[in-house]
């Protein structure tokens, strides 16, 4: 299954236009969508889902164009994990996930054997009497990701999936992700770069409602070869000084002094030597840099 | 299905506000004639009815879960939507039935059985009752969510539900509908019981509901922001 965009123009009633003239293809396996808050990644994902409708341009999921009459055949094959959603604080977490199924008519049996295989694989099992009312942000978010999984859909959208979880239980998610997406796709959006990092071999980066990178992760990187450099400097002001002229990715206090990592287009002025980038550094220097096409 | 559904659209705090109305109600509106009552609890009963189902769909939307209910089929929505309906016009209608059981255990009102010719048993005056209760209570319930889901906010549903309410519970009201007023069970000749000629607001209420009803599957598919 694959997902096209051709030209895809979003802009909301107050004039601000969230997504600009994109193209992009969301290949099968997990396709990360990483960008700044506010960088049009929710409303692409809304357009996917069926939710908002496009200004102009043109979306396809497996060659069905993304038209009124084709929508019921479409909304079948997702999956979708809202940035926000409050799910029935009444019900218990079993209640809830049953509810839901049944809503996707998924039949009863398979539903409750498929609860029972998320609920394991996600740590919730022994909650699963509980009210949701009852349950941390972290346990409603991965109870969340279990809704949308639980059709089993062709396509995976999740928003922010990770957001409140601990590092174990990010980890876990991240794994069942990468699992469900053997044979599917899975749009993974996130502004955490080291949860892509984990996941995903090909990703998008959005920025002001554009894609400045599109492809994959190891392209990324070598756009930002040769830009990311570590300087050593000896006191707090010379480091204030380099982040005047530069964007700094991280600095960190060693024995004798400091150690800066610099993302310049050009070899700074102060002492360095060049390092490999990592993605975030490589984000960074595609979101400072303006528009680079693979 | 149901018992889900139950404990999502009947919590705790909407039963607690429905009775309480009710027994406040059956208490301090006084009747001297048992064929008051009816009158006393139709209206009332109407605007707990609008506000008790306005939430009905728009709760999905204040707990941000409708972009997830775009994704189910029209089917299961609307099945959602009617089974959340029957369930709180049932509750109301039961405690309609217990509000007139109520006025009678609070104010004893008399009868007129037997005093004066036509007034009716008061059985036939509790049926007509129940029955008039049942299309009102459906009208409103269904009114308030039709307005909550176009104008995608409960409030405002409740808000044009009261505007209405006040204007068909008026003399005006009584002046400019007549047979055909939503409370025409309310302005009816109560003297006499074979008078059925409120059935005609009634039968209005009826083709209204089902007018809003089919207009469902349209206001649900206009959801797109």
């Amino acid at each position: 299954m694959s997902i096209l965009i051709n030209d895809l123009t979003v802009t909301f009633k107050n004039n601000v236009t969230a997504i600009d003239h994109g193209n992009l293809e969301i290949p099968k396996g997990i396709f990360g969508l990483l960008g700044e808050n506010g960088a049009g990644k929710t409303t692409l994902m809304r357009v996917l889902t069926t939710v908002l409708a496009p200004d102009s341009g043109t979306v396809s999921l497996d060659g069905i164009s993304y038209e009124e009459k084709n929508y019921g055949k479409i909304q079948k094959r997702i999956g979708y994990l809202p940035q926000e959603i409050d799910l029935y604080p009444g019900l218990t977490l079993q209640e809830c996930l049953e509810y839901m199924g049944a809503l996707s008519e998924i039949p009863k049996e398979k539903c409750r054997e498929r609860i029972e295989y998320y609920l394991d694989k996600t740590g919730l099992m022994e909650h699963r009497k509980k009210k949701m009312k009852q349950l941390s942000g972290g346990m409603k978010r991965r109870v969340g990701l279990i809704q949308a999984l639980l059709s089993e859909p062709e396509f995976l959208i999740v928003d922010e999936p990770t957001t409140g979880l601990d590092p174990e239980e990010r980890i876990r998610i991240r794994n069942l992700l990468v699992d469900f997406s053997e044979n599917r796709t899975v749009l993974f959006s996130t502004h955490v770069v080291e949860d892509l990092a984990a996941t995903c071999n090909r990703l998008a980066v959005m920025k002001k409602g554009s894609f400045l990178y599109a492809g994959s992760m190891r392209g990324l990187m070598e756009k930002a070869k040769g830009h990311v450099w570590i300087c050593e400097v000896k006191d707090e002001e010379e480091a204030r000084g380099l982040e005047r002229k530069y964007t700094v990715s991280s600095k960190q206090y060693v024995k004798d002094g400091m150690r800066i990592k610099v993302i310049s287009e050009e070899k700074p002025e102060t002492p360095c030597t060049a390092t490999d980038a990592a993605l975030e550094d490589a984000y960074i220097y595609i979101t400072n840099q303006g528009n680079f096409e693979e | 299905m149901m018992i889900k559904e139950m404990k999502i659209c009947l919590p705790l705090y909407k039963m607690v506000y429905a009775i309480f109305f009710t027994v406040i109600l059956s208490i301090i509106r006084g009747v001297f004639y048992s064929y008051e009552v009816g009158i006393a609890l139709e209206a009332p009963m109407a605007m707990l009815a609008a506000v008790f189902c306005a939430d009905t769909y728009t709760r999905e939307i204040t707990a941000k879960r409708w972009e997830i209910w775009r994704l189910y089929s029209e089917k299961s929505r609307l099945s959602a939507i009617f089974r959340r309906l029957k369930i709180q016009e049932g509750f109301l209608l039961v405690l309609s039935a217990a509000g007139y059981g109520m006025f009678f255990l609070f104010q004893k009102p008399c009868s007129l059985l037997g005093i004066k010719e036509g007034a009716g048993n008061e059985a036939q005056l509790f049926f007509m009752y129940m029955a008039a209760m049942a299309v009102t209570l459906h009208f409103f319930g269904i009114l308030s969510h039709t307005l909550s889901c176009l104008f995608r906010n409960m409030w405002a549903g409740i808000g044009c539900c009261m505007v209405l309410w006040i204007v068909a519970d008026s003399v005006l009201g009584d002046r400019i509908f007549g047979k055909w007023n939503l409370f025409s069970y309310t302005f009816r000749n109560v003297e006499d019981c074979g008078d059925m000629g409120w059935l005609w607001g009634k039968l209005l209420c009826a083709c209204l509901c089902i007018l809003m009803l089919a207009a469902l599957p349209l206001l649900l598919k206009r959801q797109r922001a």
